[in-house]
């Protein structure tokens, strides 16, 4: 977790506005940095948190975090952390073996044009879930959603209206209904006065999801090129 | 109209609260946000008039009891809608937003509802927000040629100002084109400050009055008359003259 971070944003673990749709972007650059800031910063605020690392395993992230201070592990056992691996749960829908039990939620590779209907329920039936109490279970702070990154949904050929679909329903159930915080990332490849038609999808899903979220950190390179020290610019 | 960089719905909110005040009653289609982000800021007392019909928590049908969802913006639907309430003037009806309509209903359906609501009869008004950077411009030029009345929204030159380009279409074909700059206050009344142009012509005669550079300088720019003399005197060191000629000789 960055301190610096939290004093810009006028955050802390401990003191946080509830219900909030934060939406990391980057052009050109790699914002990843700021989900495992987030990661940490919910995770040290004992909140709920549910995580659709789509982009990295399972393992990369809890290294990053281990340097943070934080343990994946140990939070995933207490079951304050559930983690969905995104590129193993890939491999088990597209090489099926009896003992593998499918969650379903990746269903969309098989049929993009379905859309991420059974993401949502996998999202909703974890948030949802931690309602049940059982004896001697903690208690854990608002449910808080982490999504690494949704520009990964694009590569795998789901169509934009499909992924604000389902950013939408997630913001209705995580922030409006149960006061929780979501954070999303989502990356564009290309310069924005570029008129190439190849990446129109991301620029599209990320103006519909700055419409949506109540603050955007967009990080991107500096306009002078590459420098040593300062490697870009946050603007929000 | 707005886009990514000034929302619109804020401006939205304010017509919804002067409609209010004029004892109309109005009909919201909630898609883009919930219920209590929409009423927020607006005066308890007028909210019986106020029908807000919540589109925003399953406008897909995808929890299995949906309120009002992307596929009931038809004709039918929407006049059985506004005459649930039952009363005797026609209703205003408030869509935030037509894009997440024109996501799931083709261009050409949705120009077609519009246009149908507006000689049924039912409603006397519709008032929609439309994210302009979300569509094609195809898209957004079809829906906007339907509209009598078109207020582009963007973010002004100071803190919470913004601009109005404001379109008005008259029955009998007439064009009318402003723009204005405003802001909305916090009880969403909304306040003209000026016309655009005229702000323009007063920043570039500031610029001019700004400072003189020559003005306040530690040093002299031009010589007097006596040290122009005494320049055009002096004999540069490693010049030749006739009487270094001559001694060096």
């Amino acid at each position: 977790m960055f301190t610096e971070l939290n004093s810009i944003l006028n955050t802390s673990p401990d003191s946080f506005t509830q219900g909030e749709f934060i939406l990391v972007s980057d052009r050109q650059s790699d914002a990843s940095f700021l989900i495992h800031h987030f990661l940490s910063f919910y995770l040290r605020a004992r909140c709920k948190v549910c995580f659709l690392g789509l982009a990295q395993s399972f393992c990369h992230y809890g290294a990053v975090s281990q340097r943070l201070g934080v343990s994946l592990t140990q939070a995933k056992e207490k079951g304050q952390l559930v983690f969905f691996e995104g590129l193993k749960e890939c491999l088990s829908v597209l090489l099926p073996k009896e003992n593998n039990a499918e969650s379903g939620a990746m269903n969309f590779l098989r049929d993009p044009p379905v859309g991420l209907r059974s993401l949502y329920e996998f999202v909703r039936s974890s948030m949802i879930g931690s309602g049940s109490m059982e004896e001697g279970a903690e208690q854990w702070g608002p449910n808080v959603l982490l999504v690494d990154d949704l520009s990964v949904l694009l590569s795998l050929g789901v169509d934009v209206g499909a992924v604000l679909d389902f950013s939408h329903y997630c913001r209705a159930l995580v922030c409006s209904q149960m006061q929780g915080n979501m954070v999303m990332l989502v990356r564009c490849n290309k310069e924005e006065d570029d008129d190439d038609d190849g990446d129109e999808g991301s620029e599209v899903l990320l103006k519909g999801l700055i419409h949506q979220c109540n603050l955007n950190l967009h990080v991107q390179g500096l306009p002078t090129g590459y420098c040593k020290d300062i490697h870009g610019q946050v603007c929000d | 109209r707005d886009s990514c960089s000034y929302s619109g719905r804020d401006l939205l909110k304010s017509f919804i609260t002067a409609a209010l005040n004029r004892e109309e009653v109005i009909h919201v289609l909630c898609f883009d946000v919930s219920e209590e982000e929409l009423k927020d800021g607006l005066k308890p007392s007028d909210t019986q008039r106020l029908h807000i019909h919540n589109a925003y928590s399953d406008p897909l049908g995808w929890t299995g009891h949906p309120n009002f969802t992307a596929q009931q913006f038809s004709l039918e639907d929407l006049t059985n809608l506004v005459k649930q309430t039952s009363h005797p003037k026609p209703a205003v009806l408030v869509i935030d937003s037509l894009s997440w309509i024109l996501r799931h209903k083709t261009p050409p359906a949705v120009c077609q509802t519009l246009q149908q609501l507006r000689k049924g009869g039912a409603v006397r008004a519709v008032i929609g927000l439309l994210h302009t950077d979300m569509h094609q411009r195809g898209t957004v030029g079809s829906v906007c040629h339907l509209a009598t009345s078109l207020i582009s929204v963007a973010p002004g030159v100071k803190g919470k100002e913004a601009v109005a380009r404001v379109t008005k279409r008259s029955k009998s074909g007439k064009v009318m084109q402003d723009e204005e700059i405003f802001c909305i206050a916090e009880d969403f009344t909304v306040t003209i400050l000026s016309k655009a142009s005229h702000a323009e012509h007063k920043t570039n005669s500031t610029e001019e009055e700004q400072a003189d550079p020559t003005a306040n300088l530690t040093f002299n720019l031009r010589l007097s008359d006596s040290e122009l003399e005494a320049k055009q005197k002096l004999t540069l060191p490693f010049v030749f003259s006739k009487e270094k000629s001559e001694s060096l000789q």
